[in-house]
């Protein structure tokens, strides 16, 4: 059994040393933008500072990275469940990212005790005049109430420990101590953790997201977000393997054939996520009720209308074409920048989403909201290559380990 | 595979029991499909079977009969519910057919190669149910001899579609759909109708088959040429699975009536359509391989696949009822809020949680893994979720319209007698297409199954 020898001589898949630099970096990069971002809650709104302000950004950048990782918990839970080599290659990878999750809690913690009020206008119930909205406001007020918003924060953040918690305990275990039982007990998991994982999702989109515009609600919404945060970590995921496959020790294990699989998912997950989207604004658009369509109209009107056409063509068209190519899918490098690009993509989606909400007519571009992702990046990357490095880089004593290299030496679909 | 001394199959997670029978050789599997169509003699079942889906087939000719020279008032559709059976019956058997469709394409691309004994069959079950559901668009024109206005073709009526509504973009969608499973369908039959031919022992028979076959020898070019073209038309296929129900799931949702205009709508008929599909294929095997003794090809974990299939797919269902209910509340739109209430409270309410019940709850029984091994309990949930899915659309249809804008047009639908004649009636064409199929055509694809023997993959290797 050549593979398995490989074991025996101790071969552990380590992560490449480079990635101490690259963590350390990374935090620099991370703190550095943090303190000016936290500079820019006490700059003058004239500049673009302000508390106001540092609290938008915040939620862009929060949702941005909190994405990823749970991105990654939902990939995880995939690839348990349909099995494959693609999913094998890249379990280490989804694990580290979703142990940035406790990360991703404290950061939280700002924005739930302090945030509130400068992003929700549900905060302001009894102050808002306007009769409409006050009248909806009054309507929702059992659901879009602080205490009922962080008892929900709560439970989606319980279960997504639960999930992280077991899944990356099992895996560790087995690495330890080659029982097969706990595929077993991961796969099981999986079935009804996917479940919670659509509808923690789902329900946190409309909480932290949606409800910015209390008045406007769309059925369609939490499956944007399931599809959208799974493309922002398949993109992260494939990036980091082609960052890995090219050096010691998986070159030469993670090969062309894999790398074609995982293009063909980003492919799927790229038409998925404009499915969404597209649906979502055939729909309000066609049938053109004024509450809905608002919220649409706030998205295009004043200059928002050339972020949108962007999203179309760069976050859908352009990878779509690309990625039909099966020399680019087997091309690591290409693949790895179309990843990258797709990542920057999801940033810019996002941010249409959000920031339109706070500059409703006119576009505006925000200087704070660029520092906010760049500094809770910097964090997120230096947790993550922390995590990455405590477990061999690929589940040595999985069943079906020798498959999946194997499957990269012969696969050539 | 280098470990397969290892003996570590006991805790394999995931399946391992074989896709065909041991024992098998390339004539058996040949032999086997092939004398269903031309050695065994037809038997006495058959004939039962077909005799009563051709009498449920006179009753749909019968209920079209008297539509044309009666007219649409036959049936139960009026004011405010303008739009009823009909349309019911057509997304519920146009949902049925994208079983096939995903199993014979997807599935394909997909490299599962348990598709493999079950994907003519779905494929040609496809085909008929777009043919039931295509009636109801025609008849229901009222002067079905008119039905080509519905196409943009220049004439002096200055008539010209209406680009904008998704009913244009049905005919589109499902004329292609139609075309390109008939086209995928007859392509995967070509190397079978050789077959057929080079074994049937009757003038006639080998004259049909052979015309059929279209010159099919089997050569080393023959077969580089019909993968690329079957791969091509799998591609092809691909889009249609999701476009179809995506725009029928638009009829609805681009119209601005509560219970109707819905974003979740195309992503929830589409999974709803597979999951009507799946428990169609189940329902239709599980007889099938028992009465003609397919155990071997059909195997269990064809049926245990395609539950897990129907589990997951009922559990996106699960996912939109449950944003309908959740956003008709959050809303606070007192329209949406008084159409869900009014779904689960109102008139129509058992039919309501009748389809809670049939979708949603019993569907659970197949995380079990016993009911998922038991091929009764399979059969029934299959017929269970088939019901289910139309008492989706009747709910769908019916409770959205009959408690419209204005109270004073409130009113109540219930079918005619001629409603459900004619959907009896699709019932019987359905199935007496189904028996000529079973009786003339290799219900399993011969070839493919020839490539999943275990013989078939040394000599691979050998090469």
């Amino acid at each position: 059994m050549a593979e398995r020898t490989r074991v025996e001589q101790n071969l552990t898949y380590a992560t490449p040393r480079e990635s101490a630099r690259y963590q350390q970096r990374a935090l620099l990069v991370g703190a550095l933008f943090l303190v000016l971002f936290i500079v820019g809650a006490f700059l003058p709104i004239t500049i673009g500072g302000g508390i106001d302000q540092f609290f938008h950004s915040y939620l862009v950048g929060f949702m941005f990275w909190l994405g990823v990782a749970m991105g990654c918990l939902g990939l995880l839970m995939l690839q348990h469940l349909t099995g494959g080599a693609w999913g094998l290659v890249i379990r280490r990878v989804l694990e580290a990212g979703t142990r940035v999750l406790p990360l991703m809690f404290l950061l939280f913690l700002p924005l739930a005790i302090f945030g509130l009020p400068h992003l929700y206008e549900w905060m302001h119930r009894t102050e808002i005049t306007e009769k409409a909205l006050r009248a909806v406001l009054e309507a929702k007020k059992n659901y879009l109430n602080p205490t009922f918003f962080l008892i929900r924060a709560a439970v989606y953040f319980a279960i997504w420990f639960a999930l992280m918690f077991f899944l990356n305990r099992w895996s560790a275990d087995q690495d330890r101590t080659a029982e097969r039982r706990y595929s077993k007990n991961m796969t099981a998991l999986s079935g009804p953790g996917i479940i919670l994982f659509v509808l923690t999702t789902t329900f946190a989109s409309v909480d932290w997201v949606m409800s910015l515009d209390a008045e406007w609600f769309s059925t369609i919404y939490g499956l944007i977000y399931v599809a959208g945060w799974t493309l922002s970590a398949f993109s992260f995921v494939i990036a980091v393997m082609v960052w890995l496959a090219t050096r010691p020790p998986l070159e030469g294990e993670v090969r062309a054939a894999h790398f074609h699989d995982l293009g063909k998912l980003l492919l799927a997950f790229v038409m998925l996520w404009a499915y969404f989207a597209f649906s979502q604004f055939l729909i309000i658009w066609s049938g053109n009720i004024p509450e809905e369509a608002e919220w649409y109209l706030n998205r295009l009107r004043g200059g928002w209308g050339w972020i949108g056409v962007a999203v179309v063509l760069l976050h859908f068209a352009l990878p779509f074409v690309l990625l039909l190519s099966r020399d680019l899918k087997r091309n690591a490098r290409r693949l790895a920048t179309i990843a990258l690009f797709i990542l920057v993509m999801r940033f810019v989606d996002l941010y249409w989403l959000i920031v339109p909400e706070f500059n409703r007519g006119h576009f505006k571009f925000e200087w704070m909201s660029i520092v906010c992702p760049i500094a809770f990046g910097g964090l997120w990357i230096a947790f993550f290559f922390w995590q990455l490095r405590l477990r061999p880089l690929l589940p040595i004593n999985d069943p079906y380990f020798d498959e999946a290299i194997e499957h990269g030496k012969h696969g050539g679909h | 595979m280098p470990e397969s001394d290892q003996p570590h199959d006991e805790v394999r997670v995931h399946e391992t029991t074989p896709l065909i029978e041991p024992g098998h050789t390339f004539a058996s599997v040949t032999d086997k499909i092939s004398s269903l169509v031309l050695k065994r003699r037809t038997p006495l079942g058959w004939f039962i079977g077909f005799g009563i889906s051709f009498m449920l087939f006179q009753l749909f000719m019968l209920a079209v009969t008297n539509l044309v020279f009666t007219g649409v008032g036959i049936f139960g559709t009026n004011q405010p519910v303008g739009w009823a059976m009909p349309i019911i019956n057509f997304v519920w058997w146009i949902g049925i057919g994208h079983a096939g469709t995903l199993i014979s394409a997807i599935l394909l691309l997909l490299r599962q190669e348990w598709r493999t004994s079950i994907n003519r069959f779905a494929e040609a079950m496809t085909l008929f149910a777009v043919a039931c559901a295509g009636m109801y668009p025609v008849f229901h024109l009222g002067r079905p001899w008119l039905a080509y206005w519905l196409f943009p073709y220049p004439n002096t009526m200055g008539i010209w579609p209406q680009f904008r509504s998704p009913l244009m973009w049905d005919v589109f969608a499902v004329s292609t759909y139609a075309t390109v499973s008939a086209l995928f369908w007859f392509i995967g039959l070509i190397p079978d109708f050789a077959t057929l031919r080079d074994r049937a022992k009757s003038r006639g028979w080998q004259i049909l088959y052979g015309l059929l076959a279209m010159g099919w020898r089997g050569s080393a070019r023959h077969w580089a040429r019909y993968e690329m073209a079957y791969l091509l038309l799998a591609g092809l296929a691909t889009p249609l699975v999701l476009s179809v129900h995506t725009i029928v799931s638009f009829d609805f949702a681009v119209a601005q009536l509560p219970g109707w205009h819905a974003t979740i709508f195309p992503p929830y008929f589409v999974a709803g359509a597979i999951y009507a599909g799946f428990a169609m294929v189940l329902t239709l095997t599980i007889p099938l391989r028992k009465f003609y003794g397919l155990e071997d090809f059909i195997t269990d974990r064809h049926l245990r696949n395609m539950a897990k299939v129907m589990l997951a797919t009922g559990l996106i269902v699960a996912y939109g009822y449950m944003m309908e209910a959740f956003f008709g509340w959050y809303s606070a739109n007192k329209y949406e809020r008084f159409m869900i209430w009014n779904r689960m409270t109102g008139p129509y309410w058992q039919f309501y949680w009748a389809l809670i019940l049939c979708n949603i709850v019993t569907p659970q029984l197949l995380w079990i893994r016993r009911i998922r091994h038991s091929t009764l309990a399979l059969f029934i949930i299959s017929l269970v979720v088939g019901v289910g899915m139309w008492l989706e659309r009747f709910v769908i249809v019916v409770t959205s319209l009959h408690r419209d804008f204005l109270p004073s047009s409130w009113g109540m639908y219930w079918p005619t007698v001629w409603d459900w004649s004619m959907f009896i009636g699709t019932i019987g064409l359905f199935l007496t297409l189904l028996f000529l199929f079973i009786r003339f055509l290799p219900i399993i694809s011969i070839f493919e199954m020839r490539t999943i023997l275990p013989q078939a993959e040394v000599e691979e290797e050998a090469a």
